[in-house]
């Protein structure tokens, strides 16, 4: 269900070094590695979220302030405040289609790109270095940069759209332009990540096998179906469940580019939360509802994927 | 097969990929441009400034705290970097070899699925109380936590491409535990340490959900804190919010490039196949 059982299978890209040998899956388990090793990174655990959590608990049950957390028991009110305002139901489905919608976009697309350029070599070249650029490129940044690119006024396009008889044309004006620009944007920052892990998997495909496949006959899909994708499998699935959890992470880009409009139309649940408990009104009870309920969906979601993740790897 | 398309093939390849690359780098290229252009200017849109001015970058200076923020930026990027391969390290250790290792990085990459607002409310009064509200220590603490698991992640793979006679000739030579990771485990995983170490640094000079949370005053506030606030201003400077992304990003782009290889590898050696 983690991204750690996508490790469960074990292939290694060549791209990175040399040496591909090594890994066993039976180790004899040493006594020699003592556990202080693991503390540091158990105590960040509880520190980050093991305290958050029951923390968060209480404040979803109770009444608090800015200045004063958990000050009355409220049993069940902030949840049924938070499920009766206006904003928080829908931005839940709207959260769970816009990660599910980037990641179907940033899959597909990295993938497609990650077999383009293997067609070509087997070096990514000069769109490697082009391609870690968006990684590496804070959010607000790309947020201010497409906002600045998409204005209708002195926008990087505002010729082309009076060109087309749209002027003044603004993505961001619609409930579905903004909802469909937010989804590119984060396609575009996203989509190198799924590149570059797909591309070194396609580099382990064994060429052999390729080549007495088109030998045999087989024609460009029925190579891709039969020989690559076997090998690429795993790879992609872990790139999906990874895609899956930046999917739902989505906060800086909501902010920069729309501030959740127009309306409410893309206002996505991890901004509501923010904008209830810590900007607007401080209702720190409502916020920490809906945290709970926003954990628990993406919590089904990721578990769901997961499930259908281990039943496609498994089917070999 | 005929010679027109073993030639027109690469040749379309080639096309599209150059296409793509030039999509990519649009919304950098068009940075740029702003940034070199008067107000007047800005709003004539296209492409090519009239006339380059310079402007921009030292008056961004002025509209914001630049100076501080980035300052800022750069003390909680590299002590959450810091922060995080201290810990990550022993940990992958542990995770690659030790009997209960699988379980421990199970745990943390599934903490890692969890959304980080989740910790949002419960965090702010915690450091409200320790005094890490307004103060870079908390952030540098919250982030450099935060990659823990995503570095232990990608390092495990390269602890276990260690052979592991390797390290059992350095426990019968009588070195401690600690002084085989020191001695012998961290040298053979250093890529892989730089590689996590920038992925890290990367991921906290951007963070924003955080920094905004627990950041009030500018004298804590970090750069993406900053940009965002230029939103807020009615009286948008497109030319100086582009230089100020610009003066924010450039750092982080000629440290990617330098160290792409390094990335890469780090990116596809540990954790996805």
């Amino acid at each position: 269900m983690t991204v750690a059982e996508t490790t469960g299978a074990q292939r290694r890209p060549a791209l990175a070094q040399g040496s591909t040998s090594g890994r066993r899956r039976v180790r004899r388990s040493s006594p020699r590695v003592p556990f202080l090793f693991a503390v540091p990174s158990i105590a960040g655990l509880l520190l980050l979220m093991v305290y958050p959590t029951v923390y968060l608990l209480g404040l979803a049950f109770t009444e608090s302030n800015l200045a004063l957390p958990l000050q009355r028991w409220t049993g069940l009110t902030n949840f049924t405040d938070a499920l009766q305002s206006t904003a928080f139901p829908g931005s839940i489905s709207r959260s769970v289609v816009f990660a599910a919608a980037s990641t179907v976009l940033v899959v597909v697309t990295g993938t497609a790109l990650a077999l383009l350029l293997r067609a070509r070599g087997d070096r990514l070249g000069v769109l490697g270095v082009l391609l870690l650029l968006p990684l590496v490129t804070p959010p607000v940044m790309v947020g201010v940069a497409w906002k600045l690119m998409l204005a209708p006024v002195g926008g990087a396009f505002t010729g082309i759209w009076s060109h087309v008889g749209l002027d003044g044309f603004n993505p961001l004006g619609s409930s579905t332009g903004a909802f469909l620009t937010l989804l590119l944007i984060y396609t575009w920052q996203w989509m190198p990540l799924v590149t570059i892990l797909v591309f070194a998997a396609l580099l382990d495909v064994p060429r052999d096998l390729v080549e007495a496949a088109q030998l045999d006959g087989a024609g460009r899909i029925a190579v891709f179906h039969h020989v690559v994708w076997p090998s690429i499998r795993t790879t992609v699935w872990a790139a999906l469940l990874l895609a899956l959890v930046l999917g739902f992470k989505v906060f800086d880009l909501v902010v920069v580019v729309t501030s959740g409009g127009p309306g409410f139309s893309t206002m996505l649940s991890s901004f509501f939360i923010y904008r209830t408990g810590l900007q607007n009104s401080y209702e720190i009870g409502v916020a920490s509802a809906a945290t709970v309920i926003f954990v628990a969906v993406v919590s089904a979601v990721m578990a769901i994927v997961g499930i259908a993740r281990k039943r496609a790897v498994a089917e070999a | 097969m005929s010679r027109l398309s073993t030639i027109a093939r690469p040749l379309g390849l080639r096309l599209a990929l150059l296409v793509i690359g030039l999509v990519v780098s649009l919304p950098l290229l068009f940075l740029v441009s702003l940034s070199l252009r008067s107000p007047d200017d800005v709003q004539n849109g296209g492409w090519i400034p009239s006339r380059f001015v310079w402007a921009n970058f030292s008056n961004a200076f002025d509209t914001i705290p630049l100076a501080t923020m980035a300052r800022n930026s750069w003390i909680v990027a590299l002590g959450a970097a810091l922060l995080t391969v201290v810990i990550a390290v022993p940990a992958a250790y542990f995770a690659a070899r030790a009997r209960s290792g699988q379980r421990l990085s199970g745990v943390l990459l599934g903490s890692y699925c969890a959304p980080p607002v989740a910790a949002l409310l419960p965090l702010y009064y915690l450091f409200k109380d320790a005094g890490l509200t307004n103060n870079v220590l908390g952030l540098i603490l919250v982030d450099g936590l935060a990659n823990v698991p995503v570095a232990v992640w990608l390092l495990e793979g390269f602890v276990r491409r260690i052979p592991e006679e390797i390290e059992e000739a350095a426990w019968l030579d009588g070195l401690s535990a600690g002084a085989t990771l020191r001695r012998i485990v961290v040298p053979l995983i250093a890529p892989g340490i730089v590689a996590v170490g920038l992925i890290s640094l990367f991921l906290s000079y951007n963070e924003f959900l955080f920094a905004v949370s627990f950041s009030q005053r500018t004298d804590s506030q970090t750069l993406t804190v900053g940009l965002s606030l230029f939103q807020g201003d009615h009286t948008v400077q497109y030319g100086q919010q582009a230089a100020a992304s610009l003066i924010g990003v450039v750092p982080m782009y000629v440290l990617a490039v330098l160290a792409q290889r390094w990335l890469v590898a780090g990116l596809t050696a540990g954790g996805v196949k």
